[in-house]
């Protein structure tokens, strides 16, 4: 660890579970994410916790990007520690530049928005935490970070729940052109997936009035597909 | 110590009124039928009664038609003592305040019934309220945080939220069982409830003590929203192997505990990075749980966040919450004729603009 924690090493990023540092990996710039231990947890829960999840992260990430998908690739892992370092992308968050794009680039944001995930979903692989804010853009490149939250599961479930976080972002960003946006992403998801895209599309309808205490006729009319078809 | 006649500050500001407003709200959404009294004058807000009875069932859950019942049979004396504490009579409250929703029909019925007949018999205005607004509200007030990250928790909720143009958003929740639920299903599939709470302690906490050990059960968030249908169902599965082994089922009940509750704070310590929010605001039946409470404190000291669990008192369902909330919608003119009030079994929070929110 000694050449990591070094001069060069900036704080990035305070998040909740992890502190994410821009370091010196061996004279490359990379980012390196160390999670953190809470108090809060039970000894035993806080050290599976941090293993378990700095190894899925680092697995799924080296996954992705063999089968060229386009994320950081990882450099290092040390699970006992919670520390992933990973390629260093020089890039823009879409959370915070997607508002300000003409609807040109919007659009073939969302779409390769739309085709990531779905190569992702054919490999077995969910993010876990699609948002905008996981989204990084270098010049024409669209890179998605982020997977701390990511898992294996051949579940439509998840892939649902991607597809509807994203959905939700999208609109909390641009709410004006955010049905042209969907709609681009989701077209985008259905040429891409490799199974049957609709089941996936249906769940998301179904997730999106599944919290409490929604009206029991939107509910029934979404829900009744489900169990008609 | 008791939280009656305590005054405090009303954060938002209206225009001055000359004489003081008293307002009579009704609880009566699941198992407490409450009633409580609230006074405003000179901008601070003074409870003056907190009365109320609560069905226990003796095996199960809460049956609705048992739950009714109670209600019918408890609401006159409840009232007639909450205008005893507050040494009042009918005619010297100014505004009813009824819970509509969300909650349990035939319980909801009963406190709505009441409230409309008190407003028609006595020409007394009437104030629709939200119960989950109420359970927020009443902690913003004793708390003194205005905008806060909220978590509320209880058998029927379990939501993260955040206040924005003058709405409730709701940062995540669960997408299946609340946590108060999870807690109330395990002990009662397990054979440890009901009762549910001794003396302020639910039969989870006490059984966790039974034990030292954890186990690792499924831990389920996704982004902000969290799922404890598929921790209930594995924690009950081991439990059902344990077969009365005291310290066994101790170790589920504290693994269970401490895997819903950790899910929690996960997703709260989240919404506080997001919104960059200087405050945390726990409400609900279930903010009176003490190792939920030294969870939050250590979060909240941890990222240097103010930290509030409302009292029991307030915590769990009450007619006073119900009062405060009324005497809001009260100064800001949202009366209603009794008439045109319903309950509303199914009623988000997130849906109706509040104009005292930030």
């Amino acid at each position: 660890m000694a050449t990591i924690e070094g001069r060069n090493t900036i704080l990035l990023s305070r998040g909740a579970e992890a502190e994410v540092y821009l370091v010196d990996f061996f004279g490359l710039r990379a980012v390196m994410k160390k999670r953190i231990s809470k108090k809060y947890r039970a000894k035993l829960f806080d050290e599976v916790f941090i293993r378990n999840r700095t190894r899925v992260e680092a697995r799924i990430l080296s996954e992705l990007y063999e089968a060229g998908l386009i994320v950081p690739s990882v450099l290092f892992v040390d699970e006992e520690n919670g520390v992933l370092i990973v390629e260093y992308i020089e890039g823009v968050r879409a959370s915070e530049s997607f508002e300000k794009f003409d609807l040109g680039k919007a659009t073939s944001i969302s779409r390769r928005i739309g085709g990531f995930a779905a190569r992702m979903h054919s490999l077995g692989i969910y993010h876990g935490d699609y948002t905008l804010a996981n989204v990084l853009l270098r010049e024409s490149e669209v890179y998605v970070i982020d997977f701390g939250l990511s898992g294996y599961s051949s579940d439509v479930e998840e892939y649902a729940i991607d597809l509807h976080l994203m959905v939700r972002s999208i609109k909390a960003s641009r709410p004006l052109d955010a049905e042209v946006l969907i709609k681009a992403m989701l077209d985008e998801y259905g040429s891409h997936y490799r199974g049957d895209y609709r089941e996936v599309i249906n769940r998301m309808k179904e997730i999106s009035v599944r919290g409490r205490y929604i009206d029991r006729e939107v509910r029934k009319s979404i829900m009744r597909e489900r169990y008609i078809a | 110590m008791s939280i009656l006649n305590k005054e405090y500050e009303l954060y938002v500001s209206v225009k001055p009124v000359r004489r003081e407003i008293r307002v009579l709200g009704i609880e009566s959404t699941s198992h407490t039928f409450g009633v409580g009294i609230v006074e405003y004058s000179g901008g601070r807000v003074k409870f003056l009664a907190n009365a109320y009875s609560q069905y226990k069932p003796t095996s199960g859950g809460i049956h609705p038609r048992e739950s009714f019942l109670h209600h019918v049979n408890n609401a006159p004396s409840v009232l007639r003592k909450a205008l005893e504490l507050a040494k009042l009579g009918i005619k010297e409250v100014d505004a009813i305040a009824v819970a509509v929703g969300p909650g349990l029909g035939p319980c909801l019925r009963v406190g709505a019934s009441l409230a409309r007949f008190l407003s028609a018999y006595y020409g007394k205005p009437i104030v629709a309220v939200n119960h989950a607004v109420a359970h927020i509200e009443i902690g913003k007030l004793v708390s003194g945080f205005v905008d806060p990250v909220i978590v509320y928790v209880s058998g029927g909720n379990t939501m993260i939220l955040v206040q924005k143009n003058k709405k409730y958003r709701v940062m995540g929740e669960t997408l299946d069982i609340p946590l108060g639920n999870l807690l109330d299903t395990f002990a009662r599939e397990a054979g440890i409830a009901p009762p549910y709470v001794v003396e302020g302690k639910h039969a989870v906490d006490i059984c966790a003590e039974w034990s030292r050990e954890y186990i690792a059960l499924p831990y389920t968030v996704k982004g902000c929203d969290l799922s404890f249908s598929g921790l209930l169902t594995a924690a009950l599965k081991i439990a059902r192997e344990t077969r009365g082994d005291k310290e066994k089922l101790g170790t589920v009940c504290r693994s269970l505990r401490e895997t819903a509750f950790n899910m929690l704070v996960e997703v709260t310590e989240r919404t506080l990075m997001l919104t960059s929010k200087n405050s945390i605001l726990l409400v609900g039946g279930v903010a009176s749980n003490t190792e939920l409470r030294r969870k939050f404190e250590y979060i909240a000291e941890h990222y240097g966040v103010g930290f509030y669990g409302t009292p029991p008192e307030i915590a769990g369902d009450n007619g006073l919450m119900i009062a405060y909330t009324g005497l809001l919608h009260y100064l800001y003119g949202l009366i209603k004729e009794p008439n045109s009030v319903f309950i509303k079994q199914r009623h988000r929070l997130d849906e109706e603009e509040y104009p005292w929110l930030p």
